[in-house]
């Protein structure tokens, strides 16, 4: 046993395939942003620039919001193995619910409170409403064991039919100043600068830290420059992006909601047992059960967050459309799944980022948004963005193959 | 003389990266004869087989083989098929869900006008079935036969096709004594209609039930080709071993501690299905730093046992487990790691790895709540541990970051033990450890399971391969039809004894027929 035929190394400097490994894993990332940048770059030939302008660029970000927030939940029901088809009409219920209660509700209820407090309850409401609808969806998949298709299938109907008892088949105005400076107000500039500055000194710090860490646990260290590399890269983007929103009217608040979601799960998929363990149990469950690995709770924690990023989502639809209606949210679903597939998600579970869906939801924002400035009839937005997501996967599958 | 051989091989060998499977294989094969081919596993029976099935095509081999004095090349299965070559393999391959009949004639349904003629199927393989006495019905479902029925239907598949050889790989592995005799009788109904077969086998004794002529490999080389008549399976081992079986276990310096584990009298039913008795009695005892090596056929319930022992099958329904003295109950993977029981399954890709994640996620997969609170995974721990642990038994890749799928099966099944090892076991349950693993790492997993033993880990181990039941063992439990039917000690255990108490020949006498 100790002569060694063992070649594991942790890190050493000279050992250039972990470094390798990283973008082999990643080259998908890669191969997406590349996309992305390629659509943006031809649209902003084809639209004389304005494309790229901050307005639309502002626009863009928005846009995107409503299906990404139920794309970062959807990644982890696919990763896990599963599908939610129920997404788009939960938060559109959700919306309905949240309109009614700030059109009707506290008027008749409680006339007399402040409008900060009315608001505050209603997107509590609204959050509440999508957790729970995520905790019975969740126990009747997780403990019942019904397939989550046909789960979530029967949810898309029954929260439709929740959605007009409801409204009555009525629009419910949801457009009180307060409620609507959740998804149609910006962060003032100087704010965003100065949360541009609290988020590079968190990337240096946290860099500085886990490096101190692994040099702890005796790990060989990647070189200094190379993380320095990474972190102020990084801190350029939030950065720049800052600068080029501020030209406009500055971080849109949704988009705010938006990164703040994406890092707090991204966080949970990549550092946390919930997450690690839903990787494994989409890659092999019989492996995971036999880990020790409590399956149905963990599928159940993942319908519950899901069911809460539908509230989320439901509630800045609410303030973004700023009415709830009968045809809120309808078709949300797909284009969530949607991303999640085009950033990398593999249907059969086990694979797929977080990063790689807001990618994905990107890229399908930045197609229709062009499109529209272009003015392409709305029929072949449709044609057009279904081939391409068609195309990609192909291309996906064709760039596995070779490898 | 020449007249009577089917088939002829001349200096057949077929080389794999960095291996030579089959090394200047010359032997023939007599028409009509059924002819046993017997070896350790990686002796390379199957390539051999894989080549006359065209699974292999001509061309990827070196040497001839001559097919009624005709050289063979086949560029397909399907060629083979049409030589009248067909091969009945180890995993059945039916269609569970449709019928006997549609499973023989899958893929070639007689059609009219591009209409299935379902008359004409059934009554044709209705024919076939009955033509070689074969007991099963035409319209039946797959999914209600027994092992045995699909067998046969598998048979009636091949010679549906008109198959003049036809090639057994470990037909009985799975069946049982009564099935394996009604087996026997049909080859002997086959060899009546002209029909060549060749018979593998891990079961020695078969061999001498059945064949005519035996073939004996060993390490991708021929051995011998000789008459039944002149064998004894004492000879046949001999044969197949050579001189290297004292060279392929290493040897263990351990001691044998206290007892830890206590089995009695357990009893336990499969959990969907309250009628099927899995476990019929099964009582041992397991010390510290001793391998217990657990014996029996296929189908016998040692993976059903271990799995009930680990927390993940069987409903208990009488009998005690005793863990240091202390019964305990186990209801869950989970709890079994918490009492210090882990296990290494016995299907690596289906069980125990995650294939499409890292070396390091898998293994520190079941280990994460040591390193982690519930809202951080420290990663560097991690790192460094699983390092620790993969560095220990020597797991070759290039870095902990690879992906699991691109190492070699043996190297795999070091992930899956690293696993368990890091949730630091007290007893460690081996299902079928070396399955599918080449030599050389075979015997590294082994030196890890001395190591471990002389740790003072206790091993259960169960395995298919009697040698190395025999070869690692301290004392080696024998199932037979889900009992535990006698442990016995190293030094009077034998294969033939073991391979006694695992058929039941040895307490019952033969059924005469």
């Amino acid at each position: 046993m100790t002569k060694s035929t063992a070649s594991i190394t942790t890190t050493t400097k000279k050992d250039p395939s972990q470094f390798g490994q990283a973008i082999r894993n990643n080259l998908q990332t890669y191969a997406l942003v590349l996309a992305m940048i390629a659509i943006w770059i031809l649209f902003y030939f084809q639209t004389d620039g304005i494309y790229l302008s901050p307005q639309n660029f502002s626009n863009l970000f928005r846009q995107m919001t409503i299906t990404a927030i139920m794309s970062v939940g959807m990644v982890l029901v696919i990763v896990a193995g599963h599908i939610d088809l129920s997404v788009g009409k939960l938060a559109g219920y959700v919306s309905v619910i949240v309109a009614y209660f700030q059109a009707y509700f506290w008027a008749d209820h409680l006339p007399d409170a402040p409008a900060l407090l009315t608001t505050a309850l209603s997107v509590l409401v609204g959050l509440l409403v999508g957790t729970l609808y995520g905790v019975v969806q969740g126990w009747i998949i997780a403990y019942l064991r019904v397939p989550s298709f046909i789960t979530t299938l029967g949810s898309m109907w029954i929260l439709n039919g929740l959605i007009l008892i409801a409204t009555v088949g009525k629009t419910i105005p949801a457009n009180q100043p307060l409620f609507s400076i959740i998804a149609q107000d910006y962060i003032p500039k100087t704010t965003g600068w100065i949360i541009a500055g609290i988020v590079a000194v968190v990337l240096f710090v946290s860099m500085f830290m886990g490096r101190q860490r692994k040099h702890k646990y005796g790990i060989t260290l990647a070189p200094m420059w190379q993380d320095l590399l990474k972190t102020t890269l990084m801190a350029g983007f939030v950065f720049g992006y800052v600068y080029y929103v501020n030209v406009y009217r500055g971080i849109q608040n949704p988009v705010m909601i938006l990164i703040i979601i994406v890092v707090i799960f991204s966080y949970i998929a990549n550092n946390t047992r919930l997450g690690r363990y839903t990787y494994a149990i989409g890659g092999n469950r019989e492996a995971a059960r036999l880990s020790g690995i409590n399956i149905r709770g963990n599928t159940f924690t993942i319908f519950v967050l899901m069911g809460f990023l539908c509230g989320v989502s439901g509630v800045v639809m609410a303030s973004y459309v700023g009415y709830g209606t009968i045809a809120a949210g309808g078709g949300y679903e797909l284009f969530a799944i949607a991303a999640c597939i085009l950033g990398g998600t593999s249907t059969l579970g086990g694979v797929g980022t977080i990063f790689g869906a807001m990618i994905g939801s990107l890229i399908i924002t930045s197609l229709t948004n062009g499109l529209q400035i272009m003015n392409v009839p709305s029929a072949w937005q449709y044609v057009i963005s279904g081939a391409v997501l068609v195309f990609a996967v192909a291309a996906d599958m064709a760039m596995k193959k070779t490898k | 003389m020449e007249k009577d051989v089917i088939l002829e091989f001349n200096n057949v060998t077929k080389k794999f990266p960095g291996i030579t499977a089959l090394d200047n294989i010359t032997f023939s094969i007599r028409r009509g004869e059924i002819h046993g081919i017997c070896g350790e596993n990686g002796a390379g029976k199957s390539t051999l087989m894989k080549i006359l099935a065209g699974v292999y095509p001509w061309g990827t081999y070196d040497g001839q083989i001559l097919h009624n004095g005709q050289d063979l090349k086949l560029r397909s299965i399907h060629q083979a098929v049409g030589e009248g070559i067909a091969i009945v393999y180890q995993e059945l391959t039916l269609v569970p869900s449709i019928t006997v009949g549609e499973n023989i004639y899958l893929g070639k349904e007689p059609v009219k006008a591009g209409i299935i003629n379902w008359d004409k199927l059934y009554a044709d393989s209705q024919d076939v079935l009955e033509k070689y006495h074969l007991d099963v019905k035409a319209r039946s479902l797959v999914r209600h036969l027994g092992v045995g029925k699909m067998q046969m239907t598998e048979i009636a598949k091949a010679l549906s096709e008109n198959a003049k050889v036809l090639i057994l790989d470990e037909p009985t592995s799975a069946l049982s004594e009564a099935e394996t005799d009604q087996l026997m009788e049909i080859l002997r109904g086959l060899k009546k209609h002209g029909v060549t077969c060749i018979y593998i086998s891990h079961k020695l004794e078969e061999f001498f039930k059945i064949t005519d002529s035996i073939t004996v490999l060993r390490d991708g080389k021929m051995i011998i080709t000789e008459p039944t008549k002149g064998l004894s399976v004492e000879a046949l081992v001999k044969h197949m071993v050579g001189r290297e079986m004292k060279e392929r276990f290493p040897k263990g310096n351990r001691k044998p501690g206290e007892v830890i584990l206590e089995v009695e009298d357990l009893h336990a039913q499969n959990p969907l299905d309250s009628n099927d008795e899995i476990i019929r009695g099964v009582s041992f005892n397991l010390r510290r730093g001793e391998i217990l090596g657990i014996a029996g056929l296929m189908g016998s319930g040692r993976t059903e046992l271990v799995m009930t022992l680990f927390g993940e099958y069987g409903k208990i329904t009488q009998g005690k487990i005793k863990m240091e003295g202390r019964e305990i109950k186990i209801k869950s993977s989970n709890q079994a790691m918490l009492y210090g029981i882990s296990m290494v399954p016995e299907d690596r890709k289906l069980h125990g790895l995650v294939a499409i994640q890292s070396i390091l996620r898998n293994i520190s997969l079941a280990n994460l709540g040591r390193f982690s609170s519930w809202f951080r995974i420290n990663d560097s721990a991690e790192l460094k541990e699983s390092t620790y642990y993969a560095k220990s038994i020597s797991i070759k890749a290039p870095n902990l970051h690879a992906m699991a799928e691109s190492l070699s099966g043996g190297n795999q099944q070091k992930v899956v033990i690293a696993k368990w090892l890091m949730s630091q076991p007290k007893v460690l349950i081996m299902d079928d450890p070396t399955r599918g693993i080449d030599v050389g790492t075979k015997y590294e997993i082994y030196k890890i399971m001395n190591d471990l033993a002389e740790k003072g880990i206790a091993i259960i181990m169960i395995s298919s391969d009697l040698q190395e039941v025999l070869g690692m063992s301290d004392r080696i439990m024998v199932m037979c039809e889900n009992q535990s039917v006698r442990t016995l000690n190293r030094s009077e255990a034998t294969q033939e004894k073991i391979m006694a108490l695992a058929t039941g020949t040895e307490s019952q006498p033969v059924l005469e027929r």
